[in-house]
């Protein structure tokens, strides 16, 4: 009797204190920090990918050539996503587009914004409200030199162990009016995750 | 003292075990899920695909069985074209199977579920989504984003489909060998069990296993050409091949990239192994045509039905008794489909066989089978020592409550993905360029359809005949 009481008295306490502990919390975190909820591709490899690819493009002698004198147009095809995971592969490019305008060495042209951009001259010039004289002309945007793009792969193995998976980012530039490549360079990352033994 | 108890102690049992269940999982413990979906299926082939879905059998996320409700919902929802729901129905299974396949070794929850299924049945159990269900969740997920105009995620759900595909050929020896041993140690020998079994060999067939789907491979090789990636294309065209030889369409395929990418050796082997009039007579893409291909959907597969089995056992005492236990089991016989007419002007091409689903579940089931057998005795014998102590503590009455209890509860476990589709068969030609009109004559009924036809591309043409329901959907790949 006795060992029923310790007993009850042991799972009254438990759920009193799981009841008092169990509150869900919010917290600002480092939005650079190592993430590893799962082996899937996260914001530390985006920012990994994207990080190592820019300055890698940034420090090539080639690109110090291009860029010694003028800043070279840009223009960027879509990433081919060639991985088993959907990815969002724009905002890889963002990140590299972005930290590469930050350098001040490149300029770009943005396709995805083409049809917005003719909408709004063919406001300009049609709509009647705006001066015709001030109004933006068509014909007169710079076309691209340069077109960058790439390719994200993987392979994926797993068994009852554990799981193993392997990017591989390759990004290239290529001069648009002689078709050479003039740079290329790629990017590894390997992530293996072990099962836990026990659990719940 | 401890006799007084002995009742009250096995009600706190029972409830222990009914605790935390839901009225679903408790419906999941007293009958079948044949039983559950059979309402649903019914209006599915009356084609009332918005009723089906509503006379889905409700799960909540606790229940044992939530992942098949998703995919019955996902294929559901395809059928009725809203592939934004199917697309998060399937989704959503997918990341619950992926969490299965990520937890670790040994899972307490799971020796609680196995707790429960030994007290009643395996209806407790979560249900485990086989391969080839994984593979046509994303072969659907894949049509789902491709319908969305997504060919670079419905190449995605491709990938995950032949990853789904490779694990289970590397995973499936091992399982089958293990569930083997184990029944050998619960004194069954293997001819004690397999000669009382129903056959399923009708249904079978010839394939080899349950979990190579050559419409997931096709369906991959269209979407790797449509994209531009003929060497990838190429290899799942084989492994169709491989799978379904005799269909033609598939060797035209695999003759027309073999020489389109030069693959010498892969051209000397076909030569040897097809006629060559019947390869090259294939009219090929030229500057004025495009090709259009059908890919047909008929009927439903059946689910399982349960099956009671006379199996010997030695009890404690080293006595041998009968004892009957429920099995799955699939009727063992194919629904027969004339294959789909095509029609174009005056010409008419009739449909090949891709694949089976039917064989592909029972297959599945005849693999499983060493390890439901093997549960289902220790089942048993739990039961059956439970009844003894009823009956010996608390006389007639606990003899008989037991007995009730036993009776009720036994049931097979006869869950598997019962909407998808029985056969699935292609047809593939080429047609002039611009708007045509072809006539489809599919399980008697005749339909006309509007396409455009592309020049050196390929419109893809999915149509699924259920009973007299023909939908169909096209897309310019």
């Amino acid at each position: 009797m006795n060992k029923l009481l310790a007993f009850s008295a042991i799972a009254l306490a438990l759920t009193v204190t799981t009841a008092c502990t169990n509150k869900s919390v919010v917290r600002y975190g480092d939005a650079t920090a190592v993430e590893t909820t799962d082996i899937n591709f996260g914001s530390t490899d985006l920012q990994k990918v994207a990080s190592q690819m820019t300055d890698s493009l940034l420090v090539s002698p080639v690109v110090g050539t291009l860029t010694a004198n003028t800043r070279p147009v840009i223009f960027v095809e879509s990433l081919k996503n060639k991985t088993s995971e959907h990815i969002d592969t724009e905002s890889i490019t963002d990140s590299i587009s972005t930290k590469l305008l930050r350098s001040g060495k490149f300029r770009f042209v943005d396709m995805g914004r083409v049809a917005a951009a003719r909408e709004q001259i063919q406001f300009q010039q049609a709509g009647g409200m705006v001066d015709t004289n001030k109004a933006v002309q068509f014909g007169q945007q710079v076309g691209a030199q340069y077109m960058l793009y790439g390719n994200l792969a993987s392979i994926v193995k797993s068994n009852k162990d554990k799981s193993d998976v392997y990017y591989k980012f390759t990004l290239r530039l290529m001069d648009l009016q002689s078709g050479l490549v003039e740079w290329a360079d790629e990017t590894e990352i390997r992530k293996t995750k072990e099962k836990e033994f026990v659990s719940w | 003292m401890i006799y007084k108890l002995r009742l009250p102690l096995t009600i706190l049992c029972f409830s222990l075990l009914f605790s935390g269940c839901s009225s679903s999982q408790l419906t999941d413990l007293f009958s079948s899920y044949y039983q559950q979906v059979r309402d649903a299926k019914h209006a599915q082939q009356q084609g009332n695909f918005n009723q089906a879905l509503k006379l889905l059998p409700e799960k909540s996320e606790f229940d044992a069985s939530y992942n098949l409700y998703l995919l019955e919902q996902g294929r559901l929802h395809y059928l009725v074209n809203q592939y934004q729901k199917s697309e998060n129905a399937f989704e959503h299974a997918y990341q619950l199977v992926q969490e299965e396949n990520n937890k670790a070794k040994i899972q307490l929850s799971k020796g609680v579920e196995n707790a429960k299924a030994i007290m009643s049945n395996d209806n407790a159990t979560r249900y485990d989504v086989p391969a080839y269900e994984q593979s046509m969740l994303h072969s659907y997920q894949s049509l789902n984003y491709l319908y969305q105009q997504n060919l670079s995620a419905a190449l995605v759900e491709v990938r995950r489909a032949n990853l789904v595909q490779e694990s289970a050929l590397n995973d499936n020896k091992n399982v089958l060998y293990q569930y083997q041993q184990q029944l050998l140690q619960q004194g069954v020998s293997e001819q004690n069990w397999t000669n009382n079994l129903p056959s399923m060999d009708n249904t079978i067939g010839e394939i080899k296993n349950g979990f190579q789907n050559a419409f997931t491979f096709y369906l991959s090789a269209l979407l790797y050409e449509a994209a531009g990636q003929s060497n990838d294309a190429y290899i799942d065209y084989k492994k169709a091949l491989e799978i379904a030889p005799e269909n033609q369409f598939i060797q035209h395929d695999v003759w027309r990239l073999a020489n389109q990418l030069n693959m010498l050796n892969d051209i000397t082997l076909m030569k040897e192994r097809f006629s060559i009039e019947s390869l090259t007579e294939a009219n090929y893409t030229s500057a004025e045509t495009g090709q259009v291909v059908l890919i047909f959907e008929q009927g439903i597969v059946k689910s399982k039905s349960e099956y009671s089995l006379n199996l010997p056992i030695y009890t404690s005492h080293n006595d041998m008794r009968f004892y009957s236990v429920a099995i799955p089991s699939y009727a063992n016989y194919l629904t027969e489909y004339s294959p789909a007419r095509v029609s174009f002007q005056e010409e008419s091409f009739y449909a090949q066989d891709l694949v089976r689903l039917q064989s592909l579940a029972a297959k599945q089931l005849k693999e499983d089978m060493p390890m439901i057998v093997s549960r289902q005795i220790a089942r048993l014998i739990t039961k059956e020592e439970i009844r003894q102590q009823l009956s010996r503590k608390n006389g007639d009455i606990g003899n008989i409550l037991a007995s009730l209890y036993n009776i009720a509860t036994e049931h097979a476990d006869t869950r598997s993905w019962s909407t998808l589709p029985d056969s699935i068969s292609i047809c593939q030609f080429s047609l002039p360029k611009g708007q045509q009109t072809l006539t489809v004559n599919i399980n008697g009924i005749v339909k006309e359809i509007s396409v455009l036809v592309n020049e050196n591309r390929k419109t893809l043409i999915t149509m699924s005949a259920i009973g007299q329901n023909t939908d169909y959907q096209s897309i310019n790949l």
